[in-house]
């Protein structure tokens, strides 16, 4: 037999679906009322994305994947996953990225003059632009309060409610969805690859666990792909 | 000394022939591929000594791996409680199962085996605790072992193997050095799903192990062809992991509320898990079975499995009949 083809993703998992909810639910029980301020930040830098205050966004939100690297993966999740730790660094990694944007301050708004006027002026390329930004905004509100809601509306109560700042799948979202609004060419793929290389493991672990989430989390990345593809061949300014 | 016999212990003319037939039956064990001690319980004895093991043992994978959680702690502790109590032995597990070592350290604490000195209680003997070395897990083989002990919480593990044969030269070599220092019983290899049976045939072939760890089950009967005969001639201790294939095959036949045939009632299978994992433990290179299970109505249906009768050779043939007829 061949040995690699015989391998299945369930292979390479290795909890049960109600140890992992288990663990969702007890980082919830533990970190109780930390949400509000996960919510409450979450939804700032939502608005000073709109406003274009790029420094700001990463500002905020780069201690809160600093916070998921540490309680979400180190503290819990490595225990049920060797690999964990790995994933927690990868978090790290982030926060230390998010902070040097923040310090650098790079956003659409600083598109270089050659690539804004071979695209200025074009009604299709705003429109576009827009569509890539349209798809950020959707994304962030995805991460911000259509994840929380899917365990209760599911049936599974509250304490299961995957929340931005607490909960990886949410953050990962969240800044997915804010990096389309603000960034555009490498600078995009840069912030979006770990989130998207998250979601993408946990898309894949969620569906060997046959969970309602999944559904959410691959739509978003395909989703994602499309705006970092309209936003990479339309990086203008004005939309 | 307390002398203490009284009347109802004191040996009979009808005890002695009993106890003289049983020696008698004893001498002759080793020729025979399993037997059942005086619970009724099915035991193998292992290569060449006289260590015998039950045929029903437990797997880790998944299962055990459910981190500090207190309730599900709890919980794992009355499964290990219950695996004892219904004469279980082999406990499997590997660094690749995350806490599930150290759930089963928590486990063994509860029910007072684990640490050295703690007061023998009758689970203490049956405890046959199998651990692997990986080497994705990091370390070195020697720091892997020492970690797992510390986790199982026990002063040694009873068989060590190298998981799906990653780096097996080396690891062997350690593992071999740590046998020769006595601070392990047995050493082994694991594979599973079918894969790299070419490679493994040629370590059983020309290595030293004691025990090798493959998937073997009524669907999945690869093993029969070459790696079952060899490890019969070469006195090589066979754990069948992935009985139930993952769980997809009882869960299969229950779901489509398949019966059982009227025959296997003669050889004890009165439950689809007495079914399969008999067929399993019957086979005469086949030393146990490692299921894994969060449920305990789970496992005392697999625990069933290692109770007298056992299965012919005719009845096995019969088994594999109506199995891929259905
Ligand atoms: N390469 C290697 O070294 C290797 C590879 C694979 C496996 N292994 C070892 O072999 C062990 C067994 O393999 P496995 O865990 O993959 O699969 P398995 O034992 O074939 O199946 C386990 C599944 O079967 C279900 N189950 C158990 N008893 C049942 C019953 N009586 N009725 C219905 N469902 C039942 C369990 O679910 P419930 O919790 O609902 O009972 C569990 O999900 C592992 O745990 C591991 O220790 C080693």
């Amino acid at each position: 037999m061949n040995s690699y083809a015989s391998y299945q993703l369930q292979d390479f998992i290795p909890f049960s679906a109600d140890v992992y909810f288990r663990l969702l639910e007890r980082i919830s029980e533990t970190w109780w009322p930390l949400h509000l301020l996960g919510l409450a930040l979450g939804a700032a830098a939502l608005l000073l994305a709109l406003k274009k205050r790029d420094r700001l966004v990463w500002l905020l939100i780069a201690p809160v994947w600093a916070f998921v690297a540490a309680v979400f993966f180190m503290q819990h999740y490595a225990q049920l996953n060797w690999a964990g730790h790995y994933v927690g660094y990868a978090f790290l990694a982030q926060a230390i990225l998010l902070l040097l944007l923040a310090l650098a301050g790079v956003s659409r708004g600083k598109v270089p003059a050659a690539k804004m006027s071979a695209v200025a002026g074009s009604r299709p390329a705003v429109i576009m632009v827009r569509l890539g930004i349209a798809i950020g905004f959707g994304i962030a509100l995805t991460g911000l309060l259509a994840l929380p809601l899917m365990a209760p509306l599911s049936g599974a109560g509250w304490w299961q409610a995957q929340v931005f700042g607490l909960h990886a799948d949410p953050t990962a979202i969240t800044t997915l969805g804010l990096a389309l609004m603000l960034l555009w060419g490498w600078r995009l793929w840069l912030v979006a690859f770990i989130p998207m290389l998250w979601l993408l493991l946990s898309g894949l672990t969620l569906s060997v666990l046959q969970a309602t989430e999944a559904w959410l989390v691959f739509p978003v990345l395909a989703a994602a792909l499309v705006g970092i593809a309209v936003l990479c061949r339309y990086p203008a300014k004005k939309a | 000394m307390n002398n203490s016999f009284t009347g109802s212990n004191r040996l009979t003319r009808r005890h002695s022939l009993k106890l003289l037939a049983a020696a008698m039956a004893a001498s002759l064990l080793p020729a025979w591929p399993g037997f059942a001690a005086g619970s009724g319980r099915w035991q193998k004895t292992i290569g060449a000594g006289n260590k015998t093991l039950p045929v029903i043992g437990m797997g880790t994978w998944r299962t055990f791996n459910v981190g500090n959680d207190a309730r599900l702690l709890a919980a794992r502790t009355e499964l290990v409680k219950a695996f004892f109590e219904l004469g279980g032995g082999m406990i499997d597990s590997s660094p690749m199962y995350g806490s599930a070592p150290d759930v089963m350290g928590h486990a063994l604490s509860q029910l007072g085996i684990a640490q050295p000195g703690a007061a023998q209680s009758d689970m203490v003997g049956s405890l046959f605790a199998a651990e692997k070395v990986w080497s994705p897990a990091g370390g070195s083989a020697r720091e892997q072992i020492a970690d797992l002990q510390q986790r199982w919480k026990i002063p040694q593990f009873d068989l060590l193997q190298v998981h799906n044969l990653a780096d097996w030269r080396e690891h062997l070599a350690v593992l071999r050095e740590l046998k020769a220092a006595g601070k392990v019983g047995y050493i082994g290899i694991t594979t599973s799903h079918g894969r790299r049976h070419s490679e493994v045939e040629q370590i059983m072939a020309s290595e030293n192990i004691d025990f090798v760890q493959l998937t073997y089950n009524i669907s999945e009967r690869e093993a029969e062809n070459r790696l079952l005969p060899l490890a019969k001639e070469k006195g090589i201790a066979v754990i069948a992991n992935r009985p139930y294939n993952g769980g997809s095959l009882i869960n299969n036949l229950k779901r489509r509320g398949e019966r059982l045939p009227g025959w296997a009632a003669e050889c004890g299978c009165t439950s689809w898990a007495e079914f399969l994992l008999k067929f399993i433990v019957s086979h005469p290179a086949i030393s146990c079975a490692i299921p894994a299970t969060t449920r305990l109505e789970h496992l005392q249906e697999n625990m069933r499995a290692g109770l007298n009768p056992m299965p012919s050779a005719e009845n096995r043939k019969q088994m594999v009949r109506f199995f891929d007829a259905l």
